[in-house]
């Protein structure tokens, strides 16, 4: 017997265990992804509290920016390669929430 | 074992099944009775329980299944849920915890009769022009020139602030919505946000709440919350109900009113 | 005597009864009894135990919906 779901997702996905080897695979690129997002995003925000304490030169500043910029196209293309949207590297850690802001 | 209601009742019309498609029965004693039903001990056993429970799909079928019974028995009279998976190798099991929890139970009994359970989530809304999206370059500031690198951490900044406020002003509402809806309220419980996963949305939820409504209140509380749903800017709000009273005889609500005997 | 629990008006229709809203009441509501299986299996909480003490001591921490990443900026930002 079979339920119909109108929800956009599949409830079941959270909890099967994929035993195809590319799903499985492609689970593998989402966690590796999903992390490296996590580090870009607490470097972004490490680097804007160091503009904001105004600790930086002018030049300092501009380096470290062009360089999140880069990373941030970058993870753009990894993703979209990869065919995964922005709210697919997330974590869910259960009772602690998500690990990452929605956008 | 489904539920408990008071032994003067008769609710089991012959025609409804439980978990599996067994046949329901009562099991009465101490003024209460409990409404049970068979199960296969292959699916409850104690060992094929516990890797049943990590499977959605088991998990759904009975979920929906033991909610059916306890409904149908909710339309018939005040109904004591219990929560899901209660099992017993024999109905003298089930007649023993009536007895040893007959009080417990007729204090619950008659917290829920005439009430009813109702949802409420609430969701923060989708942002709207909040802020400057990271591609485009940050309002109409005169800024001094300033290279590319700066200019985006400009924008990022002005992002983050922009989504810490309307998580911020989300949270607000959602918690002066949680209290306004106290005051129609005898009780409420508060349940953690519901996985997007699960609950296929995206927008984060940040209010998930149960009340304890007078029945002759319903009506009042949907208004209210309809009421609160349209003025409030940054939650959308969603009713569900009405429920048998799941949420209110575990002992883990909060009571807000003091019950009238 | 008050006429029964008839007072449940428009219900929703059970098909379109949302699985998570059904979860949150039957797998944490309802009355906790310990049947003849132990109530840690038939108690459904997806943490074990180890990760619980780590779940409460954070859990203060986050207000709800908060992302952990937010949280712990939050933290670091006060120092």
């Amino acid at each position: 017997m079979t339920h119909g779901h109108d929800s956009a997702v599949d409830p079941g996905r959270r909890f099967r265990i994929e035993a195809d080897p590319e799903s499985v695979e492609k689970g593998l690129v989402t966690l590796v992804l999903t992390l490296v997002e996590l580090l870009r995003q607490l470097m972004e925000r490490q680097a804007l509290r160091r503009v904001e304490q105004g600790s930086l030169t002018d030049e300092q500043t501009e380096k470290i920016g062009s360089t999140l910029m880069a990373l941030d196209a970058r993870m753009t293309e990894l993703r979209e390669h990869f065919g995964l949207r922005p709210e697919d590297l997330n974590l869910d850690l259960g009772p602690l929430g998500p690990l990452l802001p929605y956008e | 074992m489904y539920a408990v209601t008071a032994d003067s009742e008769d609710p089991l019309t012959g025609r409804l099944t439980g978990v599996g498609g067994g046949q329901l029965r009562a099991a009465r004693a101490a003024g209460l009775t409990a409404i049970v039903g068979d199960v296969s001990e292959a699916e409850f056993g104690e060992f094929t329980l516990r890797s049943n429970l990590e499977d959605l799909d088991w998990v759904e079928r009975t979920a929906r299944a033991h909610h059916a019974v306890i409904k149908a028995v909710a339309e018939q009279c005040p109904v004591v849920p219990m929560r899901l998976a209660t099992v017993y190798a024999s109905d003298r099991g089930v007649v023993q915890t009536l007895r040893q929890r007959a009080g417990d139970l007729r204090v619950a009994l008659a917290r829920i009769t005439a009430r009813s359970e109702w949802g409420v989530k609430a969701y923060a809304a989708e942002p709207t022009d909040l802020g400057p999206a990271p591609g485009r370059p940050a309002g109409d500031q005169a800024s001094p020139a300033i290279g590319p690198g700066a200019a985006y951490l400009q924008r990022r900044r002005a992002q983050l602030t922009a989504d810490k406020d309307a998580r911020r002003s989300a949270m607000a509402s959602a918690q002066a919505v949680y209290a306004e809806l106290c005051r129609l309220a005898v009780s409420a419980r508060l349940y953690p946000p519901q996985s997007p996963d699960l609950a296929g949305r995206r927008a984060p939820m940040v209010l998930n709440a149960a009340y304890l409504v007078p029945d002759e209140r319903a009506g009042e509380f949907a208004a209210a919350v309809t009421d609160l749903g349209a003025s409030a800017r940054s939650v959308r709000l969603i009713l569900t109900g009405p429920w048998p009273a799941y949420s209110f005889v575990g002992g883990n609500d909060a009571a807000i009113r003091d019950e009238g005997a | 005597m008050a006429s029964p629990g008839r007072a449940h008006g428009p219900a929703l229709g059970d098909e379109r009864l949302a699985l998570v809203d059904l979860l949150d009441r039957v797998l944490a509501g309802g009355v906790v009894i310990a049947g003849d299986v132990t109530l840690s299996v038939a108690d459904v909480d997806l943490v074990t135990v180890s990760l619980r003490a780590l779940v409460t001591s954070v859990s203060a921490l986050l207000e709800a919906g908060e992302p952990l990443l937010d949280a712990l900026d939050a933290q670091e930002q006060s120092r």
